[in-house]
């Protein structure tokens, strides 16, 4: 639905006239984003700065028009789809990097800045900022504070929520606070921790404080092979059951493994079952001995082939095979749907069977590229988008991988968000009192529901295709 | 039990998160005020309540839900004390670094609603970045749960943050579940006692491994824990130089409390500026490397008003964590209410909208 012209023109005002985006045509590249669904927005505005979001905001406000916060368009469960059409807000314009305080180990920046930008600035510091989404390339550091973005180093050094100590928040009526800052045990509730992973559901992100850490004296990459995804499981908890918890512990199957080593030549063992990458870091000293120690224990448990990374440039190459996994698989398969569930990491096995077992019941083959180390398991489900009603059938198996994710202990989303892709399926771990609490959250920030709206949240008007009776589960409220 | 002065008309000792959410609804609907108490350690935080009509004790939730060593995951009722549930866990090898000070006896559910924090948080953090799942029990009667029992999660609003820190002011934790961590490989604790305790403390915090904890003392005395493989432990302490140091310090040094204690967090960078306000006959301990400060003895409104002023300027807070009532009546629990503080009230009235949970304590 075209906005009035009124309100072209009040935007036009604010941000200038090449920066409001509204004739049809143009208005389809905002369509999609890294998620299977896409809507068309009324419009796109494009502001400069804070004060610019800010009028925005409220002439959104005034006139009853949803705003819908976009980065890169990277997000994998729909959070920048303008599912309701209203603006779509995007952010890449403020891409400023404010601040780097190499003393407090910190830095200010806007939300459109890419995640590798900010490594690459900060590296130039001794630093790094820890988490790492294999999209890091292309995606914004708001996007990830909106989504509390993962990535493989986050195994040790944890998710985004645990980088974040400051947020610039423009919200639903116009009004901005910063949440957090530099002092720790912040005077009152904790805005900032509720904040961070909202999808753009209780606020407009416009700064971001991060945490930087000290770049470590050194660093080791290992692989290994297995035989099968159950030996390279086993040997996944056997390290951590060690008392080990290295940088990162990410695994590929054999489908992704055939794939990255036929585009990046990283020497990848294509006979294998699975590989594992393995990272430490630290002093050189613990880098030895952790190493050292993990070798022993993926050998006991079948590892074949383990190789180290020689120097800075292999380790790239196996870093770079690993995060641009997704992408290689286009060799298998044009289309992929890439999921995002979390179970307890003793059960990967269980539920990598059944991600087996599901993808060959509908007979599409599945690639597993994921987080091992911390239970985060991405099956791509791989397709071809010109198969007569194949979509129906890709969102199926999807659906009944995460009803095993649930069924096994685990959750929806280890850090792709929930969005419009996986909120029918919330009542599997959320009972109706779970929701309540949060829909009162989201009624305090955002009382006329502009904000982002058919995401996180059930919604009534889009029901689930399939396993409807599945919905009550609610398996987090009633185990306790 | 007495809460700054107030003796309630009666104590409830609920041993079940559905008694915990009846007592809880029958409260608000006789608009009666109820008090959660934990282990009672952190009764002194909080500005004087306005009204006590019932203490709900909650050390009979005493459950171990599950411990999953495999998983390295733990989920217990609110009413485990620290030590109980550290106990538990040094048993496979693991434990929680959480280590509030006026210990020994904080529950689980007393130290997360209090925000209380110790020398480990400087590894850490606060355990707000290692709980993964919580249940509350509301004022309306409902228990709602949040996160849960995986170690990375982006389902729904993370509500876990909202009740940590809230002082019980948003509902009553019943349970919680974290992320635990393996033992270290190697740890040791050194100590060093010197004039110059700021300066040596930097050092220590510039090792390429940074220690776990650094604690320095208003008498001089430095203490640190290194953690990680033997020969990394090896080569730091032989950087840093200090002495060995007994294994109980840590005990000892969480002990630490008062009557009168005000807790001073600002940026690290600020922290020992701010301490050089300390005066009078009252002595300090802080945790450099995080930007706390705790401060008892001898502590007076002025001196209180003196030190917030500084502390809030360098964009922290001064908060007592335990006082008299007439201190607290003169200088207030939390000092300069943050800029968001609409957005805090409006929050609790959605989920305490007849002030049953502890009414005045909270600065909503």
């Amino acid at each position: 639905m075209a906005l009035p012209a009124s309100v072209i023109k009040e935007l036009v005002r604010i941000v200038g006239e090449p920066q409001v985006v509204h004739s049809p045509n143009d208005l389809r590249i905002f369509e999609r984003d890294g998620s299977i669904t896409g809507a068309i927005p009324d419009a796109i505005v494009l502001p400069a700065d804070r004060d610019q979001v800010v009028d925005v905001v409220k002439v959104a406000a005034k006139n009853r028009i949803s705003i819908v916060p976009r980065g890169a368009g990277t997000g994998l469960s729909g959070g920048a789809i303008t599912l309701r059409g209203g603006i779509a807000l995007q952010l890449t314009r403020m891409r400023r990097i404010v601040e780097i305080d190499p003393v407090a180990r910190t830095a200010t920046v806007e939300p459109g800045v890419v995640n590798a930008d900010l490594q690459q600035a900060v590296g130039r510091h001794g630093l790094f900022y820890a988490p790492d989404p294999s999209s890091q390339k292309a995606c914004t550091i708001g996007g990830n504070a909106a989504e509390n973005s993962g990535g493989p180093h986050c195994l040790y050094y944890g998710v985004t929520t645990n980088h974040v100590i400051g947020l610039e928040v423009v919200f639903a009526d116009g009004s901005v606070a910063w949440l957090g800052g530099d002092a720790p045990d912040r005077v009152g509730l904790d805005l900032l921790g509720v904040m961070v992973g909202s999808e753009g559901t209780l606020g407009t992100i416009t700064q971001i404080k991060v945490k930087l850490l000290r770049l470590p004296e050194a660093v080791v990459t290992l692989m290994a092979a297995f035989p099968t995804v159950d030996t390279a499981s086993h040997a996944v908890s056997d390290v951590i059951g060690h008392g080990i918890v290295p940088a990162a512990l990410e695994m590929m199957d054999r489908v992704t493994i055939g794939a990255v080593e036929a585009h990046y030549h990283a020497g990848y063992p294509v006979d294998a079952g699975a590989v594992l990458l393995v990272e430490v870091d630290g002093l050189r000293e613990s880098c030895a001995e952790l190493a050292g120690a993990i070798e022993r224990i993926l050998r006991t448990n079948e590892a074949t082939g383990l190789r180290v990374a020689a120097d800075a440039e292999e380790r790239e190459l196996l870093w770079a095979g690993r995060k641009g996994a997704i992408g290689a698989l286009g060799r298998i398969r044009p289309n992929y749907y890439l999921h995002d569930g979390v179970v307890p990491r003793t059960r990967l096995p269980d539920v990598l069977r059944r991600v087996t077992e599901i993808g060959g019941h509908y007979r599409l083959p599945v690639a597993n590229v994921f987080h091992a180390g911390d239970g985060n398991l991405h099956p791509n489900i791989l397709f071809d988008l010109r198969d007569d009603g194949v979509m129906d059938q890709v969102e199926k198996a999807g659906e009944e991988m995460l009803y095993a994710v649930v069924e096994l202990g685990g959750t929806l989303s280890g850090e792709h968000g929930i969005g419009i892709e996986k909120n029918a399926f919330m009542p599997w771990i959320y009972g109706p009192d779970d929701l309540d609490a949060m829909r009162r959250v989201k009624r305090v920030f955002d009382p006329t529901g502009q904000l982002n709206p058919g995401k996180i949240f059930p919604d009534p008007e889009r029901q689930p295709t399939t396993l409807r009776a599945r919905a009550g589960f609610c398996a987090e409220a009633q185990w306790w | 039990m007495v809460v700054d002065g107030l003796t309630p008309g009666r104590v409830e000792k609920p041993s079940t998160a559905g008694e915990v959410a009846g007592l809880l609804r029958e409260a608000a609907e006789a608009g009666q005020a109820i008090v959660p108490v934990g282990g009672g350690r952190a009764l002194g935080l909080g500005d004087p309540l306005e009204r006590f009509d019932a203490a709900l004790e909650m050390r009979a939730l005493n459950r171990v839900i599950e411990m999953s060593q495999a998983d390295m995951t733990v989920s217990v009722e609110a009413g485990v004390t620290v030590e109980e549930l550290n106990t538990e866990l040094a048993s496979v090898g693991q434990f929680v670094p959480i280590d509030p000070f006026n210990a020994p006896g904080h529950t689980v559910g007393g130290v997360l609603a209090a925000g209380l924090s110790g020398p480990l948080r400087m590894r850490y953090g606060l355990p707000r970045e290692f709980v993964i799942g919580l249940r509350v029990a509301l004022p309306d009667g409902r228990l709602a749960s949040s996160g849960g029992r995986v170690v990375k999660n982006v389902s729904g609003y993370d509500l876990n943050k909202l009740h940590q820190g809230a002082l019980g002011s948003m509902g009553v934790i019943v349970a919680a579940s974290f992320k635990v961590f393996p033992r270290p490989l190697h740890e040791v604790t050194l100590e060093a006692t010197t004039q110059d305790g700021w300066g040596e403390a930097e050092r220590a915090l510039a090792l390429p491994m940074p220690p776990v904890a650094l604690e320095l003392t208003s008498e001089g005395r430095l203490l640190t824990r290194l953690a990680g493989t033997q020969e990394a432990v090896r080569r730091m302490a032989r950087e840093l130089g200090w002495g060995e140091a007994r294994d109980d310090v840590w005990s000892e040094h969480s002990r630490r409390g008062g009557s009168a204690w005000a807790r001073v967090s600002v940026p690290p960078s600020r922290l020992r500026e701010i301490v050089g306000r300390f005066r009078g006959n009252g002595h300090w301990w802080a945790s450099p490397g995080v930007g706390v400060a705790h401060w008892v003895g001898d502590i007076d409104a002025e001196a209180v008003r003196l030190v917030r002023r500084a502390a809030e300027q360098a964009g922290g807070a001064l908060v007592l964590l335990a006082a008299p009532v007439d201190l607290k009546r003169q200088v207030g629990t939390w000092g300069t209410p943050p800029s968001t503080l609409r957005w805090m009230s409006n929050l609790r009235d959605v989920f305490d909208p007849k002030r049953t949970l502890s009414p005045g304590r909270y600065l909503t």
